[in-house]
């Protein structure tokens, strides 16, 4: 122990060390020297004496450094030191070779930290692991009967619990603002895991009526309110016109819940008061904390069974519930898109190493003397090979440190680039996890490029080098090879990569290219809330809205204007189930169902939404006139295949054709309208109805109404945003107290649609071009170094009568040649990559034809391009001087 | 190049070294290096020839384990040498080694002698 500190401390202490051993060795060399003049030796002959019986002075001193200190310590200092001069001595290269290790190693580990946030942290919440969700098909909500009978029966969980959507209009404040809110079982929060920050979650005496008014805010929205107050405890609040008390205040990192309402400011208590039977309100997304020691598959088997039971018991409504865990429901979606970017990036990284080593290697031949000068010296192997990974390790060292630059750069930009639909991209951060995986690519990647040309270099024979360096004649064979093989595995990267790009990019086109329905350009929409102020009496609330609308439509600038409860792609979307007059009554779970708009007049006009059929919904059918509907072409195909449904009758009250006490409320189709896009860009249209906003019992039923809000649409001349402030000034005309949400224009809304395959698009579009260019630069420093390299052979061959064009194609076809092979193996990872990328693609075959085919024509344009320049060169070559240079 | 390859018959030659080393000059007092290598060649005969090169490697070990101290002084012919001394440590690592050479010793002559 004593002796590593010792050596330790010797590195710190060379010179010292080194003077001090020098003079040792001297004043024993001339003790030993004096003794043999005193037994009689010649001064000359007893000097040499005394060396033979001290034996080699350096060995003596090596040995001493070796006992004294760390020999290989000192070793990878010197040989730092020589590579930093090395490297200095070739700045072009150096700096070159730097960008582009920089730029793949950024650009991993820009995207790592994104997967390493969105995919491999844990959710914030404790054992997150062990958090599941239950949901119809894993993804639509469940009744709250059933949760009930779920959280009674199941056995396999500690806890589970419930949530619901829950808008809340707030008022009493300056601003009267719309707020997105969630109803929770008391048991949700604690079961989390997370402590409040302030007070405490909802008391556990569960579905109680004096909990019912009680709220938990979260932290911005506690910052935004009573800024930050202390003791915001007790304070009272006005939602939905109703005195809540403020309990508790969530830490700022909190979020809940996490794949769905994850705007949710404020959590309140859930009481299901009289729906604890109702079956058929699927309303709740169900969350479960697994008890310790319970599998996965254990809980899955277990609610298999419960809701096979209870499917037998009131069939139609337990039908393939899912249990996943919570995470995978929060980035299953994301997670292939993701791992392809980073595999996407990984490839441009390889080719950056190629590139970078063959740079290596066209500077390891020029410094082929050094080396077997150094070898000839007495230098073995792996001092050779440990000097050029060192040289190797620091240029990967600076590489990284400019790539941490890179990435942060590169993380700014994901994130502000980076759509809604990645979850937890918010929490994207260098963290250790990202440094390591940053020093562990650079030091792979100070292999990979350095390995190559170092054990290339050792193993070359070392007269041959010294001889073909002296004699500056044409490469080994086998260097050439490798020099080829680099260029057509990068060949082959870029078109793996470009084969990714094409597809995205033929496949956003054919997004691009999807008829949302209506025309987006020029529509301003926002949501304008009633819930809470005078207007939502029902009697005042049809008025409002229709002198708002009418208002709207007299604001210079608009054209038209409308209303629905929810936005297409934008909005919320209800399916609902209804029954058709004169049919028999389905079987439980297998009504005809649609997606349950409402409408306003004027709305099919403003979107230009085409009806086809009939008529649109107008100003006459209020409440006093016979209840209409209007429904799309996919609904007319659907539920009335080869008949008119115009004239048909159908009912959205609940067990319509049991009720005979009351007759079901009945509405006429009136109109067939063009499909519209509803909630997802890419997917085909479902089964969808319109009512007409001012006759609907849901809109005009009171304070307790499912829809207390409109989302207002005009149709403008000019830019719609420009007239934004000039409508919600419109809109607090009538009542200052009106909370308007959602201001957003039709055109962002798509844009908002089609952002995750922008987003996807636009990486894998940025790393195919880097590759492309990279590759290009590859195949150009290649084709320019052998040309460099054969001058003397081409001046040979013109001196001899080889025209220039011979010269020309020569030179050419060999490049062509590499790309060409490397490009035959690329199709193989193509064909991978594109099976892996079938999700993420929308009207493109991952095999189409047109993508491959492009690519090639591309890649060969870009091979020819690199190549032709160095080949011109090459025909420049005048005989006499080549043959005379060296 | 000092490597792995004579690890083996320097590590056994490196003990015996270190503790004729101390032996040495535990018996002798303070001395410099070349004094050491002639007193070994005078006690060994003809025996043990050694670079006396070799010597320094042993007094760097054995100064960093705080059993030799060295300080520069003069000889009787007005030379410069580092003289080494050995320390309290010294004198009890000699006492425990020789112990231990003297057991290992002992067994391997019985050893070899039964064998015999």
């Amino acid at each position: 122990m004593r002796r590593f500190f010792a050596r330790l401390a010797n590195l710190f202490h060379t010179s010292r060390r080194e003077s001090d051993l020098a003079r040792e060795i001297e004043s024993h060399l001339a003790l030993l020297e004096e003794d043999f003049e005193r037994r009689g030796l010649p001064p000359e002959a007893a000097r040499l004496a005394a060396r033979r019986a001290y034996g080699g002075v350096a060995q003596a001193q090596e040995q001493h450094r070796d006992a004294r200190s760390f020999p290989w310590i000192d070793q990878v200092f010197k040989d730092a030191r020589y590579g930093a001069r090395s490297l200095l001595r070739a700045p072009v290269f150096s700096l070159a070779a730097v960008v582009t290790l920089a730029l793949g190693i950024g650009a991993n580990t820009a995207i790592f930290s994104v997967v390493n946030a969105v995919l491999l942290r844990p959710l914030p919440y404790r054992h997150a692991d062990r958090l599941v969700v239950a949901l119809h098909g894993g993804t639509d909500p469940v009744a709250p009967a059933n949760f009930i009978d779920w959280r009674d029966q199941g056995r396999s969980f500690q806890a589970m619990a419930a949530a619901e959507y829950w808008s809340a209009n707030l008022t009493g404040t300056e601003a009267p603002e719309h707020l997105l809110g969630l109803r929770v079982t008391p048991n949700l929060l604690p079961m989390l895991g997370v402590e409040p920050l302030l007070g405490r979650q909802f008391a556990a005496g569960e579905d109680r009526k004096a909990a019912e008014h009680e709220v938990v805010l979260s932290y911005r929205l506690w910052q935004r309110l009573f800024n930050g107050d202390a003791n915001v405890l007790g304070k009272p609040v006005t939602l939905n016109s109703d005195a809540y008390t403020v309990v508790g205040v969530m830490p700022a990192g909190f979020r809940f819940a996490p794949f769905w309402a994850t705007r949710a400011e404020l959590w309140v208590p859930l009481a299901f008061g009289d729906r604890v039977h109702d079956r058929g309100g699927n309303s709740l997304r169900i969350f479960g904390r697994l008890k310790d020691g319970v599998s996965l598959a254990q809980a899955r088997a277990e609610m298999a069974a419960i809701t096979a039971r209870l499917e037998r018991q009131y069939p139609g409504t337990n039908r393939d519930v899912a249990v996943m865990p919570l995470k995978e429901k929060v980035v299953g979606s994301i997670e292939t898109p993701l791992l392809t970017l980073l595999c996407a990036c990984g490839f441009v990284l390889l080719i950056a190493c190629a590139n970078v080593a063959h740079m290596l290697l066209a500077r390891t031949s020029g410094r082929q003397k050094e080396i077997a000068v150094r070898t000839a010296l007495g230098a073995c192997r792996s001092r050779v090979i440990g000097q050029l990974l060192t040289e190797s390790l620091l240029l990967a060292a600076l590489g990284a440190v400019a790539g941490l630059l890179v990435a942060s750069w590169g993380i700014q930009a994901l994130v502000a680039l980076s759509p809604a639909y990645i979850p937890r991209v918010e929490s994207v951060a260098v963290d250790l996890r990202v440094v390591l995986f940053l020093l562990a690519i650079t030091a792979i990647t100070a292999v990979i490029f350095g390995l190559v040309p170092a054990m290339h270099v050792a193993r070359g024979n070392l007269s041959d080098a010294l001889k073909e360096g002296g004699r500056g004649g044409s490469d080994g064979v086998s260097r050439h090879r490798l020099r080829g093989f680099l260029v057509a595995s990068e060949f082959a990267l870029a078109f793996v990569l470009l084969i990714g790009a094409g597809l995205m990019i033929r496949s956003f086109v054919a997004l691009q290219s999807v008829d949302p329905g209506f025309h987006p350009h020029h529509v301003l929409s926002m949501v304008v809330s009633v819930a809470g102020s005078n207007e939502s009496e029902p009697g005042r609330r049809t008025v409002f809205y229709r002198q708002l609308l009418d208002r709207v439509r007299a604001l210079p600038g608009v054209q038209a204007a409308g209303g629905i409860n929810h936005l297409p792609l934008a909005g919320d979307m209800w399916g609902w189930p209804f029954a058709i007059e004169g049919r028999p009554k389905p079987r439980p779970g297998e009504s005809p169902t649609a997606v349950y708009r409402v409408a306003m007049p004027g709305y099919f006009q403003t979107m230009r939404l085409p009806v086809l059929r009939g008529r649109a919904i107008a100003d006459g059918d209020d409440a006093r006139a016979p209840g209409v509907v209007m429904i799309n072409e996919r609904a007319a195909g659907a539920y009335w295949p080869g008949q008119d449904p115009l004239g048909q009758r159908i009912s959205f009250d609940p067990d319509t054709q049991d009720a005979r006490r009351d007759p079901p409320t009945w509405l006429t189709v009136i109109g067939v309208v063009k499909n519209a896009r509803q909630g997802d860009w890419a997917s085909a249209p479902a089964p969808e109805v319109y009512l007409a906003a001012l006759q609907n019992q849901d809109f005009l039923g009171g304070r307790d109404s499912h829809i207390a809000y409109i989302t207002l649409v005009a149709r403008t001349i000019g830019d719609p945003a420009d007239l934004a402030s000039t409508v919600k000034r419109t809109v607090w005309s009538f009542d200052r107290n009106l909370p308007i949400s959602e201001v957003l224009t039709m055109d962002r809304v798509v844009a908002d649609a089609t952002s995750q395959p922008r987003f996807e698009m636009l990486l894998f579009g940025l790393f195919a071009v880097v590759a492309l260019l990279l590759a290009a630069l590859g195949i150009y420093g290649v084709m320019n170094y052998s040309v460099s390299r054969r001058t003397r052979e081409i001046g040979i061959r013109i001196s001899l009568g080889a025209s220039r064009a011979a010269v020309l194609r020569m030179v050419v076809r060999q490049g062509m040649m590499q790309a060409l092979a490397g490009t035959a193996a690329g199709v193989v990872g193509a064909l991978l990559l594109a099976r892996l990328m079938t999700g993420m693609l929308y009207g493109v075959r991952p095999n189409d034809p047109i993508t491959f085919g492009g690519v090639l024509v591309v890649l060969g344009l870009v091979a020819l391009l690199a190549g032709c320049v160095p080949a011109r060169k090459a025909t420049r070559i005048e005989p006499t001087v080549a043959l005379r240079s060296e | 190049m000092p490597s792995e390859e004579t690890g083996g018959r320097i590590a056994v030659l490196q003990g015996t070294l270190d503790l004729i080393v101390l032996q040495t000059l535990e018996t002798m007092g303070p001395q410099h290096a070349y004094a050491i290598a002639t007193r070994l060649q005078q006690v060994s005969g003809d025996l043990l020839h050694l670079n006396q090169g070799t010597l320094y490697p042993a007094l760097v070990r054995l100064e960093q384990q705080g059993w030799i101290k060295g300080a520069w002084g003069k000889t009787e012919t007005r030379r410069d040498a580092k003289f080494y001394a050995i320390t309290r440590a010294g004198n009890k690592a000699l006492a425990r080694e020789t112990l231990r050479w003297r057991q290992m010793s002992g067994l391997v002559d019985k050893l070899l002698s039964e064998g015999a």
